[in-house]
């Protein structure tokens, strides 16, 4: 395994109380394999990242409990300057918004060298030629020139790009992106993704796709990680996941979206409210809002449970590397109804 | 909140043109003059948000006007609520020229059309509670309903599934969902024939944005009220409205009733649209869509192309497009009522093609590369 996340508890202390954001999540990648995780806003999908890439906020956020396994170092043991080295040069992160992770004042050019410059040692003259590389691989138009203008010449699109070469720019094992597509226009959005998933074949690299959109990860995606108030709550390849969802939330969110072939019906609607992280329901944290719940889901924390669709799964609850896995007592009958 | 605003499927003639149109827009035109030079600031520019819009919306219909960022589709629904002033065309409302309409000949016609806005979390006033919010579109058009106004914002609370012991409290005790219920509920509060929604559900997560459009199609259904639905979802407008319009760059370039938009596009500029949605495929055996990925983004508004404004990111653009514009025509194949503007347009379907339409020279060269190696 490239990552492997154990078990990671995070908290943010805020004046009104304890907010638990991530509440034992474990999921890992292996290189040439995307990871995606899907969560709605609060699930803790984008909590979980950063303190991945060790740029969680600290204070108010708190790392409370688990590992990080990066090629085989726990990154959460390390000194802040070994960690600076894995940054950058062992994973890279690609942000939402273009605009504003990138500095308005600098050219782009100056901003991919400074990659060389900082991690490799190389000259300015040497990191501008690399900048010009780069931008020509994520096929912009006339690098040449555009290596000398300002991030806002650019369009949303092209910006995304930029971003991208530059978490390409010192060949990482492992890229996180966090809702790379959001901010872009759907034609603009197919381009970006289709241009991420080609590279990440290209690198052979690990990608961690971070999103709330169901449909941005069918066609990229070899498995999909569902996130509810800081938990995984299914875990599966991205087939069986479409196919026949093995926990409610994801039966919920699968059934909620709006899609091309269907006119005019009433949606699904998942009721009631994401919960609130400073009390987060007692038992099973989607239990309010379940159609399934029972006595047992309003008592018991389900534990992560072994799926299987056909037969009986080898252990009840889950191994650590089980290939399904879902947070829900009732997954057989979700799976099967 | 009310649990579930599941309901039932929809009856009735709902993908028939109304006979009676309710607004009507004309040539529809704004252009944003750029200022600039020195010491004497003068126009040397325009923004082309708008150019040229045709559109109709009839009485308790619900029209989607889809496109991406920059093409005018806000613009258009700031310029039919008139906070805009058009620089050109004819806007009529209910038999009436509004289009450059005082605010004083306006009075009568604002309570009958109202907006709801994209950021529930600007548009509402933090200082005011959800009671005073409701109620100000009420004392501002001097309405006293029966039973006082104090009851009848209880009554739209309760319509858009919120508690009506709500009343007191602040924007900011309640969700991104919820807030867009109260300001619903304010555009409801004076019985309007017309709302114009303006990206109403793109700001909320993917459960809440179902209950938020439930409730939409309860209330266009069940108080008949005609909606614009403005947004960049072509899904979500599926849902929602029985007739569609595709905007590029201030135009029109395609509009018909859901079937035709969806199943029989004809401009290439949709058939890129719908095919760059990315969708979640549930079923094995559904049929292959086809895949066109576009190169570069909208052009600028400011110098937009000559001809055909999709002709620079357009597959089939030859040098007719360039010099003459296509109008919007209900173009051979196309049934009443779908109209297509191009000169060269695409089969109805939207089938997987033979071969994929690759215009992003980086994907062109990724692939070429993939292929050899």
């Amino acid at each position: 395994m490239l990552l492997e996340v154990r078990d990671l508890h995070v908290e943010f202390r805020t004046r009104d109380g304890v907010a638990k954001a991530v509440n034992g999540v474990s999921y890992g990648v292996d290189a040439g394999e995307t990871l995606a995780v899907l969560g709605e806003s609060g699930s803790g999908k984008s909590v979980t990242a950063q303190a991945i890439m060790g740029i969680l906020d600290m204070p108010p956020g708190r790392i409370t409990g688990g590992e990080i396994l990066f090629q085989d170092r726990d990154l959460l043991t390390l000194k802040e300057e070994e960690r600076r080295k894995v940054r950058g040069a062992g994973m890279a992160m690609i942000f939402q918004d273009a605009l504003s992770s990138l500095n308005p004042v600098l050219s782009v050019g100056e901003q991919l060298g400074e990659m060389f410059v900082v991690h490799r040692g190389m000259s300015r003259k040497d990191a501008r030629a690399k900048a010009v590389e780069l931008m020509d691989h994520v096929r912009i138009p006339a690098a040449r020139e555009r290596v000398k203008q300002y991030p806002h010449q650019f369009s949303g699109g092209m910006r995304q790009r930029i971003m991208i070469a530059m978490a390409l720019a010192l060949e990482p094992a492992l890229i996180i992106a966090d809702e790379p597509t959001t901010a872009l226009d759907v034609t603009v959005q197919a381009q970006v993704m289709d241009l991420l998933a080609e590279l990440q074949r290209e690198y052979d690299m690990g990608l961690i796709l971070i999103t709330h959109d169901l449909g941005v990860v069918a066609d990229v995606a070899d498995r999909i990680a569902v996130m509810y108030a800081g938990r995984i709550v299914e875990q599966a390849p991205v087939h069986d996941i479409y196919k026949a969802p093995a926990h409610p939330y994801t039966r919920g969110l699968l059934d909620s979206i709006p899609r091309l072939d269907q006119k005019g019906q009433e949606l699904y609607a998942i009721k009631g409210l994401p919960p609130n992280l400073m009390a987060i329901p007692p038992g099973c944290a989607f239990n309010p809002r379940c159609p399934m719940a029972q006595e047992v889901c309003r008592v018991d924390v389900p534990p992560l449970y072994e799926v299987s669709a056909h037969g009986e799964p080898e252990h009840v609850v889950a191994e650590p590397g089980a290939e399904r896995v879902s947070a829900c007592h009732f997954w057989r009958e979700c799976l099967h109804g | 909140m009310s649990d579930n605003l599941t309901l039932p499927a929809q009856q009735g003639p709902a993908d028939v043109t109304p006979a009676e149109p309710l607004l009507e827009v004309q040539g529809l035109t704004m252009h944003f003059p750029i200022y600039g030079g020195f010491p004497i600031k003068r126009k040397v520019g325009a923004v082309q948000a708008v150019d040229g819009v045709d559109l109709t919306v009839g009485v308790g219909e619900s029209v989607g006007l889809v496109g991406e960022s920059g093409c005018g589709k806000s613009t258009t629904g700031r310029l039919i609520t008139r906070l805009l002033e058009p620089s050109a065309g004819k806007i009529t409302y209910a038999g009436r020229d509004i289009t450059h309409a005082s605010r004083r000949e306006m009075a009568p016609v604002r309570s009958e059309i109202q907006m709801i806005f994209q950021d529930p979390y600007s548009s509402l006033n933090p200082r005011q509670t959800v009671g005073t919010i409701i109620k100000s579109p009420m004392e501002v058009n001097g309405i006293e309903p029966e039973g006082g106004r104090e009851k009848r914002v209880r009554e739209l609370l309760e319509l858009v599934g919120l508690n009506p012991e709500h009343y007191n409290r602040f924007p900011h005790e309640f969700s991104g969902g919820q807030r867009q219920r109260i300001g619903v509920a304010r555009a409801l509060a004076l019985n309007p024939k017309l709302i114009v929604a303006d990206e109403p559900v793109s700001a909320l997560d993917v459960s809440i944005q179902a209950q938020v459009v439930n409730l939409l199609k309860k209330v266009q259904e069940e108080l008949g009220i005609a909606f614009l639905f403005i947004a960049h979802d072509l899904a979500v407008v599926r849902h929602f409205s029985q007739r569609v319009a595709v905007m590029y760059l201030g135009k029109v370039v395609e509009v018909g009733d859901r079937d035709a938009i969806y199943n029989r596009p004809r401009h290439p500029y949709t058939h890129a649209l719908l095919s760059a949605v990315p969708e979640v495929e549930m079923d094995d055996d559904a049929e292959p869509r086809e895949r066109i990925r576009l190169s570069g983004d909208v052009p600028s508004p400011i110098h937009p192309p000559s001809g055909c404004r999709f002709r620079t990111r357009c597959w089939k653009a030859q040098d007719k497009c360039a010099t003459e514009e296509p109008p919007l025509l209900q173009i051979s194949g196309n049934r009443a009522g779908h109209l297509t503007a191009c000169h060269f347009p695409e089969e109805p379907t939207t089938e997987a093609r033979d071969e994929d339409v690759i215009l992003d020279p980086a994907l062109q060269a990724l692939e070429g590369s993939a292929d050899q190696g």
